[in-house]
């Protein structure tokens, strides 16, 4: 994605990358695939082993390096683990962008996709959704929410804000009460805080991971387009807040760079305030910590996270370094069985957790995660949730949108 | 000619062959079958090097003389027998020392071996250093064999740093509790209803180990028990007049022990390494590392 | 084969080649089926269906070996123990901890994390190798001058034998019963079987650590001091030594507060009862400076001794920032000529025109230069394996040993004769008969034979007849 040193090969990945890797292998517990078969065609060490080979011409894309390769949850857990600094997540994308110039996707991701730049299609596909949960024409699939919103409130975006909040296509019709909570919080330290809104729509994240990077480059540049000014975006969503701040390497132009300059997730912005929040006091139930990939391994702001709930609720830690919980955007879709086992990883340090400490709720700042875990059982609330509860009433000082 | 070179002339290239040491030991894992010529071993102690942590010694050195050049240097190995017994007779019998939870395992004591093997030939198992993992483990094999698999001329021992006091303990304590109030004793002894304790280390905490056991109810007594002489493996209960090692599962007892049940897998790979290092049987014929019971 | 579901076997290409590897710089193996086994069971199906087919078979964990011990040659079965992972029983009373093969070392220190209890083996590899191949290779790391190599903590072990039988070798507890099997087998670098479970011995947390920094303007210092504490009667819990460079490379990353203009810094980490530590940490201080160290800070707090080991043990990491690929030697030499032997690394180094860098276990003499390189530079790599002969002649020179805790796998078979006379090594070789007489585990692995090993050259340059 960055302007590239040298490409040398087929595929087009930077030289420089691909060489970092030196086959120490200490990525492999760190991925959440290659834990859950303990198959090196599942983990960053033989991915990028098997991207070498085509690069170099030595082998063609066959099914089973494919599968290598469909197989990442694009966790990017291996990021930090890996002690020569290999960029695995432009790889990986750029491998992907590779493949769907190859062949094409699945129909229901391309289909869904194709929905999530489409603000109004899923409004309206939400609230048939919603009704025919109600209905009770199907169960929650483990990627929907358990209960859709059924009535989607519309906000004017205030013509004056200090900040704005990013609320993304489907948090903001599937769960909007968690932007609510964010905006709530934002608020209390005193902020004026506007919604980038349906105008600036979906940022494009999923459709990276599935290798449509003109699609995700036409979708940032609407973003970039319905945000304009120099006031900092703030996502409450890990996934989105990442690939926020990577529009510049996405795009490539100084405009997107100044973009994503001005992009800091929610907690990372409320760390520098948390003397204007004031915590209502007196006990509360401890929460168990669940890191989204993108605010540990990619963002890196999951200390910032833990900062911002820390004065509001007791935090538990789960022990498994914060392994992936197999959300991956669409990879619970696309590879249900794995996706599963990985699952069960999570849900077994979910358990160590909850028989350690009694917590009965688990903090999420993702809404793949949180959608992913509520499935399997888990009561699932995202960490800004828990602090709006815990707020002193009088802790906004200067509400300016009235919701 | 070198002591190594005249051991090997001894040894020869036919013929049934064993190698007393001290003899204090002579009938564990049975006794040679008559017949058998006996040589004995290089004795004296080569090299100490205190600052590498190793002692060269001939296997027959008896390892009191062996103490009494590292005493001054306040160093000391893992190697622990009878009177009289030699280095190489406590590798070959392969007991580790009661003190084994300060000193380690007798397996791990043995770095290098200069050994005559079947065919009367001089090789060398291990290496020269403290550390080392080149090639096969041929010295953890060598110790506790009898000398069934090849005769040891020169050993290179692990030497480590002496205790600065040692304080023998005792009480009618159960041994669970020894082992939560201390850490890490050199020897915690069972006979069913007294505990004997052995603490080892720098004075300044042997002294406080030994006012927590007071606590406790032990009082200090000067030395180990006396031990009765044959030895078993811990079945669940101590027998009258037996004492367990706690943490080895090494039972003292008055009488012999039955031999161990060894599994007939097992006795096969067994076979076939003592028939691969030695192909004719000549070396201490008569004796079975399996006929000894711990 | 009908030994394994199909999604626990493949053929395919990809597998094959993934499997080839392990974490050394040794291309050109060849692999066959690749079989994740679950159960012993499986394991002797797994063997039973090489020798029906004529094969030999690899045992192989997680891959992080550095000297391609479990680099196939000539399409055998691969076995991969990782689905073997389970920690089956922790008994806290006796010490001792059944685990499967598959189970990764660091995994195994978190789940016993609290108990009072640890497994002492602690290679640098410990986030992602595996127990059973700590097993095989009787791996070291910094924790083992005072507590051994893992041969000292593996009470037994269950095996399957290349004919396809099980056998228990070792005891929970005490020594071996008949002949230490057990020992033999530990380091066998899977030439003598599949290990498919593991009784660790497990040691008690010391009650106090104190962990030491100390720095020098000159290596030979430091290197005497090394000597001059284990003289003076201390046998510390790990002593480990890194040099300016590594310094320079770790320390922007790590703010461990390593002095940069040092010219090697010791890490010296003493444990036991509160009065004997405090005790040594005199001792060691008073040696250090005495030996020239400029300053000897003891650690305040655990946050402060957290940082000098991740100093310590981010150094690969930080060096891959220098170039992008390493060779990492590891020999042992008696750790009195430390000082002469690190004067000659760096002349080999400098003579070949490489980079190179010391980080490694001083305390028991175990060396580990690294070369650093750039592949992609045409020559480069014969300069490398030039470089790395020299070191290893110079160690050998020295009274030292080829490996003190990577073993020999293939990279180092070449040198074996250097180590070993003939009858030495057929010594090794009747014990690897003896538990592989048809020779199918792991096969041209340790020993040198003069046969090649798939398409691996350039680490395999025996001429035929060296030995046998």
């Amino acid at each position: 994605m960055i302007a590239r040193s040298s490409t040398t090969g087929r595929i087009g990945l930077r030289d420089d990358a691909l060489s970092a890797c030196v086959s120490c292998g200490l990525c492999l517990p760190h991925c959440p695939t290659y834990r859950a078969t303990g198959d090196e065609r599942r983990s960053p060490r033989g991915r990028i082993a098997l991207m070498r080979i085509v690069e170099s011409g030595l082998a063609e894309p066959n099914a089973e390096w494919l599968a290598a390769m469909d197989t990442c949850i694009q966790c990017r857990g291996c990021e930090p683990a890996c002690p020569s600094g290999v960029p695995f997540g432009e790889l990986m994308a750029d491998t992907q962008a590779f493949n769907s110039g190859t062949r094409r996707l699945p129909l229901r991701l391309r289909l869904g996709l194709r929905v999530l730049g489409r603000p109004q299609m899923l409004r309206l596909g939400t609230r048939l959704l919603a009704l025919a949960q109600r209905m009770g024409f199907f169960r929650s699939s483990g990627f929907l929410p358990g209960r859709l919103p059924l009535r989607l409130p519309r906000r004017p975006a205030p013509a004056e804000v200090d900040v704005v909040l990013f609320t993304g296509c489907v948090m903001d019709t599937w769960t909007p009460h968690v932007h609510d909570a964010a905006q709530r919080v934002l608020e209390a330290t005193g902020a004026r805080v506007g919604r980038s809104g349906t105008a600036a729509g979906c940022c494009g994240a999923l459709h990276v991971h599935a290798g449509l990077r003109e699609e995700a480059r036409s979708l940032a540049h609407r973003v970039m387009a319905a945000l304009p000014g120099d006031q900092q975006v703030l996502a409450d969503s890990a996934g989105c807040g990442a690939m926020l701040k990577e529009y510049g390497d996405l795009l490539g132009t100084e405009e997107a760079h100044a973009f994503s300059a001005r992009v800091a997730d929610v907690h990372e912005w409320l760390v520098e305030r948390l003397d204007r929040l004031t915590p209502v006091g007196g006990r509360s139930e401890p929460v168990i910590i669940q890191d989204p990939c993108h605010l540990r391994h990619v963002q890196r702001v999951d200390g910032a996270m833990r900062a911002v709930l820390a004065p509001f609720v007791p935090v538990v830690e789960l022990d498994d370094e914060g392994l992936c919980c197999g959300a991956g955007g669409a990879f619970a879709v696309l590879q249900p069985d794995l996706a599963a086992k990985v699952r069960d990883q999570k849900v077994a340090a979910i358990d160590r957790a909850v028989a350690r400490s009694g917590a009965a709720v688990v903090v999420s700042a993702n809404p793949g995660c949180s959608f992913y875990l509520g499935a399997a059982g888990y009561q699932v609330r995202h960490p800004l949730e828990v602090v709006a509860e815990g707020l002193a009433a009088t802790g906004g000082q200067e509400m300016t949108d009235g919701n | 000619m070198n002591a190594l070179d005249t051991f090997r002339d001894a040894v020869g290239e036919s013929g049934a062959v064993c190698v007393r040491g001290g003899g204090t030991r002579w009938a564990v894992g049975g006794l040679p079958r008559p017949g058998t010529r006996e040589v004995v071993a290089p004795s004296g102690v080569k090299r100490h090097d205190p600052a590498e942590m190793i002692v060269s010694v001939g296997a027959g050195t008896p390892l009191g003389d062996l103490r009494e050049v590292l005493r001054p240097t306040g160093q000391e190995t893992t190697l622990d027998g009878p009177d009289g017994c030699t280095v190489g007779g406590v590798l070959a019998v392969g007991h580790s020392s009661l003190r084994r939870a300060r000193v380690g395992a007798l397996t791990d004591a043995l770095l290098e071996a200069n050994c005559v093997g079947a065919n009367g030939r001089t090789f060398t198992a291990g290496g020269p250093t403290v550390k080392n993992v080149t090639g096969y483990d041929l010295c953890r094999l060598l110790v506790g064999s009898l000398g069934t698999l090849a005769l040891m001329g020169e050993v290179l021992l692990r030497t480590r740093p002496a205790p600065e006091h040692a304080m023998w303990l005792e009480g009618e304590v159960e041994p669970d509790e020894v082992a939560a109030a201390c850490y890490r004793p050199s020897c915690v002894l069972w006979d069913g209803t007294t505990t004997s304790v052995c603490l080892e280390g720098y004075q300044v905490d042997v002294v406080e180990e030994v006012s927590i056991l007071r606590r406790l109810g032990f009082r200090e007594v000067g030395g180990s028990p006396v031990l009765p002489p044959f030895r078993a493996r811990w079945a669940g209960n101590v027998p009258e007049g037996a004492v367990l090692e706690i943490g080895t599962g090494v039972l003292h007892q008055p009488l012999p022990a039955d031999l161990p049940l060894v599994d007939p897998a097992v006795a096969r790979l067994a076979g076939r390494v003592k028939v691969s290092f030695d192909p004719t049987g000549r070396l201490n014929p008569g004796r079975d590392p399996y006929r000894e019971a711990a | 084969m009908e030994v394994l579901g199909p999604d626990r076997v493949t053929d395919g290409s990809a597998a094959r080649r993934l499997y080839s590897r392990d974490g050394s710089v040794i291309e050109g193996g060849r692999a066959g089926p690749v079989c994740f086994p679950e159960t012993t069971g499986e394991v002797v199906g797994c063997v039973q269906a090489a020798r029906a087919h004529g094969r030999a078979f690899v045992p192989r964990g997680a891959g992080t070996g550095l000297t391609g011990g479990s680099v196939p040659c000539d399409d055998p079965v691969m076995i991969v123990t990782t689905r073997m992972n389970q920690i089956l029983e922790v008994d806290r009373g006796r010490r001792v901890a059944w685990v499967e093969p598959g189970v990764v070392n660091l995994d195994l220190a978190h789940h016993l994390a609290g108990s009072g209890l640890h497994f002492a083996p602690d290679p640098s590899s410990q986030q992602a190798c595996t127990i059973g191949g700590n097993v095989a290779n009787n791996s070291g790391g910094p924790h083992c001058l005072a507590y051994g190599v893992t041969s000292a903590h593996v009470a037994a072990v269950e095996v399957v034998l290349s004919d396809g039988t099980v056998v228990v070798l070792g005891e929970e507890q005490g020594d071996s019963v008949g002949l230490d099997l057990r020992g033999a087998f530990v380091g066998g670098e899977g030439t003598l079987g599949v290990a498919t479970k593991i009784a660790v011995r497990l040691t008690q947390d010391p009650p106090k650590v104190a962990t030491l920094l100390l720095d020098f303007v000159e290596v030979a210092d430091a290197a005497t001091t090394v000597s001059a504490i284990i003289a003076a009667g201390v046998l510390p819990a790990a002593l480990e030594l890194m040099d300016r460079r590594v310094v320079e490379a770790v320390e922007p990353f790590v703010h461990a507060g390593y002095p940069l203009d040092a010219a090697a810094v010791l890490i010296v980490e003493l444990d036991g009862l509160p009065g004997g530590v405090a005790h040594e940490v005199g001792l060691v201080t008073r040696i250090g400076s005495q030996g020239g160290a400029r300053t000897v800070r003891l650690a305040a707090d655990d946050a402060e001794r957290d940082r000098i080991w991740k100093g310590r043990k981010s150094a690969f990491g930080a060096i891959a920032n220098i170039r992008p690929d390493y060779y990492l030697h590891d020999t042992v030499i008696p750790r009195t000529k430390l000082a002469g032997v690190l004067d000659e690394v760096y002349a080999i180094a400098e003579r070949h025109d490489l980079l190179v860098m010391n980080v490694f276990h001083a305390g028991d003499g175990n060396l580990h230069p690294l070369l650093l390189f750039d592949s992609r530079e045409p020559g480069v790599m014969e300069r490398v394996l030039a470089a790395g002969e020299e070191i290893v002649r110079a160690s050998l020179a020295a009274g030292g040993v080829l490996s003190g805790e990577h073993g020999i796998g293939l990279e180092k078979r070449r040198f074996m004769s250097l180590q070993f006379s003939p009858e030495d090594l057929a010594a090794q070789d009747a014990l690897r008969r003896a538990f592989d007489p048809d020779g199918i585990a792991n096969p041209l692995k340790v020993l040198p034979t003069g046969a090649s090993c798939g398409d691996v050259n350039a680490l395999d340059v025996v001429p035929d007849g060296v030995w046998v």
